[in-house]
């Protein structure tokens, strides 16, 4: 008797955890899929250890629902086969309803076409940068489940074209770097000054890691044009801006934010510079910031120098907190919850457990909440871009000076009426 | 449960596409003794045709024919094959590693072709919207996915059944004749240049099917998915199943694709997310460990070449 009320008990018990495990499987999986082996893999490892930086920051505030945070991190050694199947067996085995990645689009665009919509769970990449994304889900093909943290390269075309025309240059000659970053925002740039009435006279494409770019700068020198936009990185940049001067270019330079660098001053002579001007994210001077450098340090022993390090950050704290949001781990709701959590009429809240504690309860109470992370303010538009302040500079000697300020609100007012 | 079905549905998928270049390849190594390290370029060929042929139309970018899949797979296998003898009658002369160093520099030089040729091939951005025929014809995603592996399965039943007969065809003996002695299959009145073209050009239309395969599954192809590593994949699904046996080829490439993305899976399971960072690194020497202790346990493939003779002389 006393045996089979036993037994009834821990049936009884064993039900209990059932229908709280119901509420939410814990511990609660993320899954990651990033390149931490193969030609990206040191930055990508980096990448990897603040995901899951942010993940045990959450965990320190109690985790989601009540629940731990797992953090599955999967390898893509930088190629798209591998990468798409790591995505499936995560999302099919693991059960995983969200996705951090990938690094490059040529993995991250499979991802996304072949798992991510299909089995409907939400991908948030930070430093995917290809215009195809936006394409796609301009066409409705990514059923929204599609996001990054990396500020597209809408913002900064437009933003180059402003500056070329305020300044008044009318024949514009492009050269730029032969990757789907370049190639999307030379052709942006296109568009955009010919709406502001400016003109380009020349669209120079260059392959990486030459020892000449001779032949690309004659055919940008061609139609006489009275400036240049260089869209390059510091090493490439440094060769052809000489060879360019070399050859009789104008030294009216616009440049791209990757070239806004001491190797690239150093290497081409400050002095020669001296007409340059470039734009840049306007790393915005917000105390989260300052506050998500701070933690990073304490934890690393070093800066968080790098690319897609705060933003990786936020796409992992972005999805977290939405998964709080919606009640429920599903990809939808995930989805559905992403913009109430950084709702621009939101209260604030900052990185850090102090943070993460505070914007669960305000979501407890039932109000929207204002994310502003290590990138900043996000702001996700219907195509699941993002949009960062950028800034304009100059050089003046050998100091970086800045020359303006465009806020989140300004840029976006800007690219509106350039895609009208 | 569903999750496991599922997952083993999508890598059957994958693997067996893998394998339809895997045999492609087993004609001209295994077969004939080509070496082709080029095999990355002429996947690439038929998955841009493949993207050409059956895509949406796009500004500022050539083709978005919308044409049926069965077509963009021919057109595929035909685009491959003018390739192939394109690049055969430049390189065939050459023997053993000349000709491995000719190709491989050939699928580099077609890799970069696919990065800049805009017009053609959307450059670095790709081509986006490729259709998948499965997705007309079921819902959902496993529903989706195991018709799309039915496709799969009839695409290489058909290429391993006409394989299979081509190999023990008298062209087929030839192939093995021109492998072992081409100046003794010459002097049997055969002519091993043209041998060893049509076998590379065959091959390579296979090759090309096994892009567009792809394409077609993924939805979405760039120049990414071509990098020589993909051909040093597809070298070593045929070396670890077995060259000259068709049967050899498909298997390694089911063994070697589960190989290269279980050892992910246990690495995510077994080692603490702390350190999963450097996972990456332990699942390449696993992946490394496992292909040299197979290869040292059976140094002629899983299944390797079966001998024959003739069954003339048998009677």
């Amino acid at each position: 008797m006393l045996h089979k009320f036993g037994s009834a008990a821990i049936v009884a018990a064993l039900i209990g955890i059932g229908s709280a495990a119901q509420a939410a499987d814990c511990p609660i999986k993320l899954g990651a899929i990033l390149p931490v082996s193969g030609p990206m893999g040191q930055v990508g490892e980096r990448i990897a250890e603040t995901g899951l930086f942010a993940v045990e920051q959450f965990n320190e505030a109690g985790g989601v629902l009540g629940c731990p945070v797992e953090y599955v991190l999967r390898d893509t050694q930088g190629q798209s086969t591998v990468g798409v199947d790591a995505a499936k067996s995560l999302v099919d085995l693991d059960g995983v309803q969200a996705l951090i990645g990938a690094v490059s689009s040529g993995v991250s665009l499979p991802v996304l076409t072949s798992v991510a919509v299909p089995s409907k769970v939400v991908q948030v990449s930070c430093c995917s940068s290809s215009e195809s994304f936006t394409a796609l889900a301009e066409e409705g093909k990514t059923d929204g489940y599609w996001f990054r943290t990396y500020a597209t390269n809408r913002s900064q075309s437009a933003i180059g074209a402003k500056l070329t025309v305020d300044s008044g240059f009318k024949k514009t000659a492009v050269i730029y770097v032969n990757t789907d970053f370049g190639v999307g925002l030379a052709n942006r740039f296109e568009q955009d000054i010919a709406k502001l009435g400016g003109s380009i006279t020349s669209m120079v494409a260059y392959n990486e890691s030459q020892q000449s770019y001779r032949a690309e700068v004659t055919k940008a020198l061609e139609g006489n044009p009275d400036s240049l936009y260089l869209v390059a990185f510091p090493v490439d940049g440094a060769t052809i801006t000489r060879e360019w001067l070399a050859l009789g270019g104008t030294d009216n330079l616009i440049v791209n934010n990757s070239l806004r660098s001491d190797d690239y001053f150093q290497a081409v002579g400050s002095k020669f510079l001296q007409n340059l001007q470039g734009y840049d994210s306007a790393q915005p001077r917000l105390p989260s910031v300052d506050s998500f450098n701070e933690m990073f340090e304490a934890r690393f022993d070093s800066p968080p120098n790098g690319p897609g390090l705060h933003s990786v950050f936020d796409a992992v704290t972005v999805v977290l907190l939405a998964m709080e949001a919606a009640g429920e781990i599903t990809g939808e709701g995930i989805r559905d919850n992403i913009r109430l959590v950084t709702s621009p009429d939101g209260a604030e809240v900052y990185p850090g457990p102090e943070g993460i504690a505070r914007a669960k309860e305000l979501l407890a109470e039932g109000k929207a909440i204002r994310y502003v992370g290590a990138t900043g303010a996000l702001a996700f538009d219907e195509n699941g871009d993002v949009q960062a302040p950028k800034m304009t500079w100059r050089l003046d000697g050998d100091a970086n000076v800045e020359t303006g300020y465009l806020s989140t609100a300004e840029v976006a007012e800007l690219i509106k009426m350039l895609d009208e | 449960m569903i999750g496991l079905v599922s997952y083993i549905v999508f890598f059957l998928i994958l693997s067996l596409i893998f394998g339809v270049a895997v045999l492609g390849l087993n004609l001209q190594w295994g077969f004939t003794g080509l070496f082709n390290a080029g095999v990355a370029g002429f996947t690439a060929i038929g998955a841009y045709t493949m993207a050409i042929l059956t895509g949406p139309a796009r500004d500022a970018v050539f083709g978005g024919f919308e044409l049926p899949f069965v077509v963009g797979l021919i057109g595929a296998m035909i685009a491959s094959g003018i390739g192939a003898v394109l690049v055969g009658l430049a390189t065939l002369k050459l023997r053993h590693e000349y000709l491995a160093v000719a190709t491989f520099g050939i699928a580099v030089t077609i890799q970069l072709v696919c990065l800049n040729w805009e017009y053609l091939t959307g450059g670095t951005l790709g081509l986006i919207g490729i259709p998948n025929p499965s997705k007309a014809w079921a819902d959902g995603p496993l529903a989706q996915n195991a018709l799309y592996l039915l496709v799969v399965v009839v695409v290489v039943g058909l290429t391993f059944a006409a394989l299979e007969r081509i190999v023990k065809s008298p062209w087929g003996r030839m192939l093995k004749a021109v492998r072992e002695d081409d100046v003794a299959a010459a002097s049997l009145g055969k002519s091993p240049e043209r041998v060893r073209l049509e076998a590379f050009v065959l091959g390579c239309m296979i090759m090309g099917l096994s892009g567009a395969l792809y394409v077609s599954f993924i939805g979405y192809v760039s120049p990414w998915d071509f990098l020589p590593i993909v051909t040093f994949q597809i070298w070593t699904m045929l070396i670890v199943g077995g060259s000259a046996n068709n049967r050899g080829a498909l298997l390694g490439a089911l063994i070697v694709w589960g190989v290269w993305t279980m050892s992910g899976f246990v690495i995510s399971r077994v080692v603490p997310s702390e350190i999963q960072a450097q996972g990456g690194a332990m699942q390449a020497v696993l992946i490394g460990v496992i292909l040299v202790a197979m290869l040292l346990i059976r140094p002629r493939g899983l299944i390797g070449e079966e001998l024959h003779v003739s069954r003339h002389a048998r009677s």
